[in-house]
């Protein structure tokens, strides 16, 4: 037998998928060739490292509340037809088509109560911040440590940036759940106050804002880029915010290229 | 090599019917449906298609790299599968509980709906944002030692060709048989075997090669 098939027997043997009369050829193969014994160690490793550290993903709540809606609606029509005008059916199929599309926008956060829904979620998750200890997964004022820290914790790799040269430092960055997904949170200080930055990937063409609120004496700004939802919130005043809303806009459109930055309002 | 007792290629059975450009907005599922889902149908296939969305959605994520792609395919995944739902209870002890049977529907609508929207700009998205991860692994600090093998682990499985990244999630995460594997791919068992040990050297390779990640 040559070296690739028997590559190839190790896998099978390995995933238990080996008939057994094979099975038993191969370990007493394994045995006496050193070489081949190490390849299955190897092998046997390599599986258990991808089931380690490569996740299973879960589906976000709002993908299976869209997929049961689709699905009743889907299914459901046929009951509904049969006591009901045609015309009469066809605007019940119509609206709760728009349903189904309202759900989505709102995961989008392109709807005004949709954003209303998320101020109150980052401003939650502000306040939370402020209590001790839930302020920072990871405490460092190195971006190139906070950013690779998110990796395999987040589906997507957020841009960090440091700005302790302009007066607001990096201090760390944490996990969060905002709308539906688990979110990059990012505090930066500012003399005694903080600044909780909350980003995840944008919707496509959802390129918007900004918009401004202000609740409990806290103020929020928010923003789309073609990449990122932002959403900054802090006790911070208004002028000092925006001037550290821009110093993250100029930074991110220096990442990403040019026709990205937006103005605020 | 492998057992001979195990039917033959499985790639023929009746899910081959499901066609691959099938229209599945929610207007044309419900017209197909028209008449003939029972509501006990419904509750059926809520309860055996309906568990299996994370598997569903972490397949459609390794195969399409992306949230927002896969939170769509994964509906429109459903629907196809809500329409077609009949061919899969005609032998349903044989199939299993579903999860396969569901996962092969994924498979075929990720592959439509790419062609359909992305076209191939997808792999170069994702490769630059991973050579910007890669600076910053530069400068590793003794406590991210786990996380950037981890990281040159993603970066291996990412940069397999798709019908490789596929077997390994659907062995490796999901757990299936190469029985079930063949039957989601529709290739032949013999094909998984090697597909599969093809997946693990380029990977080995990848790692090995990686000194940062090895």
């Amino acid at each position: 037998m040559t070296h690739r098939e028997i590559e190839l027997q190790l896998d099978a043997y390995v995933d238990g998928e080996l008939a057994p009369a094979d099975a038993r050829e191969l370990e007493a193969h394994l045995k006496e060739c050193a070489e081949c014994a190490r390849l299955h160690e190897a092998r046997v490793a390599l599986s258990a490292a991808i089931r380690q550290q490569v996740p299973a993903f879960r589906a976000p709540d709002a993908l299976r509340r869209r997929v049961r809606a689709a699905v009743r609606d889907a299914a459901g029509a046929r009951a509904g037809r049969r006591v009901l005008l045609p015309v009469a059916a066809r605007w019940l199929a119509l609206a709760a088509s728009l349903a189904v599309v309202a759900v989505g926008s709102w995961q989008l956060g392109l709807s005004r109560a949709g954003t209303d829904a998320l101020a109150g979620q980052v401003l939650a998750s502000h306040v939370r911040s402020l209590m001790p200890g839930h302020l920072t997964d990871v405490v460092s004022s190195d971006q190139h440590t906070v950013k690779p820290w998110f990796n395999g914790k987040l589906d997507f790799s957020p841009p960090v940036y440091d700005f302790a040269g302009r007066g607001f430092p990096l201090i760390g960055g944490r996990l969060d759940y905002v709308g539906g997904r688990a979110v990059a949170a990012l505090a930066y200080g500012r003399r005694q106050h903080l600044i909780n930055v909350l980003l995840w990937p944008a919707a496509r063409g959802s390129v918007g804002g900004p918009g401004v609120a202000s609740r409990q004496g806290y103020h929020l700004l928010h923003w789309t880029t073609p990449d990122y939802v932002y959403w900054v919130v802090s006790d911070l005043g208004m002028a000092e915010l925006r001037d550290f809303t821009q110093l993250l806009q100029q930074a991110d459109s220096a990442a990403s290229g040019p026709g990205t930055a937006r103005p605020l309002p | 090599m492998l057992d001979a007792a195990d039917p033959p290629h499985p790639a023929l059975i009746p899910w081959g019917i499901i066609p691959l450009s099938a229209e599945s907005s929610l207007e044309g599922v419900r017209d197909h449906l028209e008449g003939r889902l029972e509501p006990s149908e419904l509750e059926r296939f809520e309860a055996i298609v309906l568990p299996h969305l994370d598997a569903a959605y972490s397949l459609a994520r390794y195969l399409t790299r992306n949230d927002d792609d896969a939170q769509d395919v994964v509906q429109d995944a459903y629907l196809r599968a809500l329409k077609y739902f009949g061919g899969f209870r005609g032998g349903a002890s044989e199939r299993g509980d579903g999860r396969a049977w569901l996962l092969a529907i994924v498979r075929n609508t990720a592959y439509t709906w790419q062609r359909r929207h992305r076209g191939d700009a997808l792999a170069t998205e994702f490769d630059e944002e991973l050579h910007s991860d890669a600076v910053a692994e530069q400068h590793p600090a003794s406590a991210l030692e786990r996380d950037t093998a981890r990281e040159a682990l993603h970066r291996a499985l990412d940069r397999l060709p798709r019908e490789l990244r596929e077997v390994i999630v659907l062995r490796e995460l999901e757990g299936l048989s190469y029985k079930e594997i063949g039957d989601v791919t529709g290739v032949p068992m013999g094909t998984v075997m090697s597909r599969l040990s093809r997946a693990r050297r380029r990977l080995q390779e990848a790692l090995g090669a990686d000194p940062e990640g090895g």
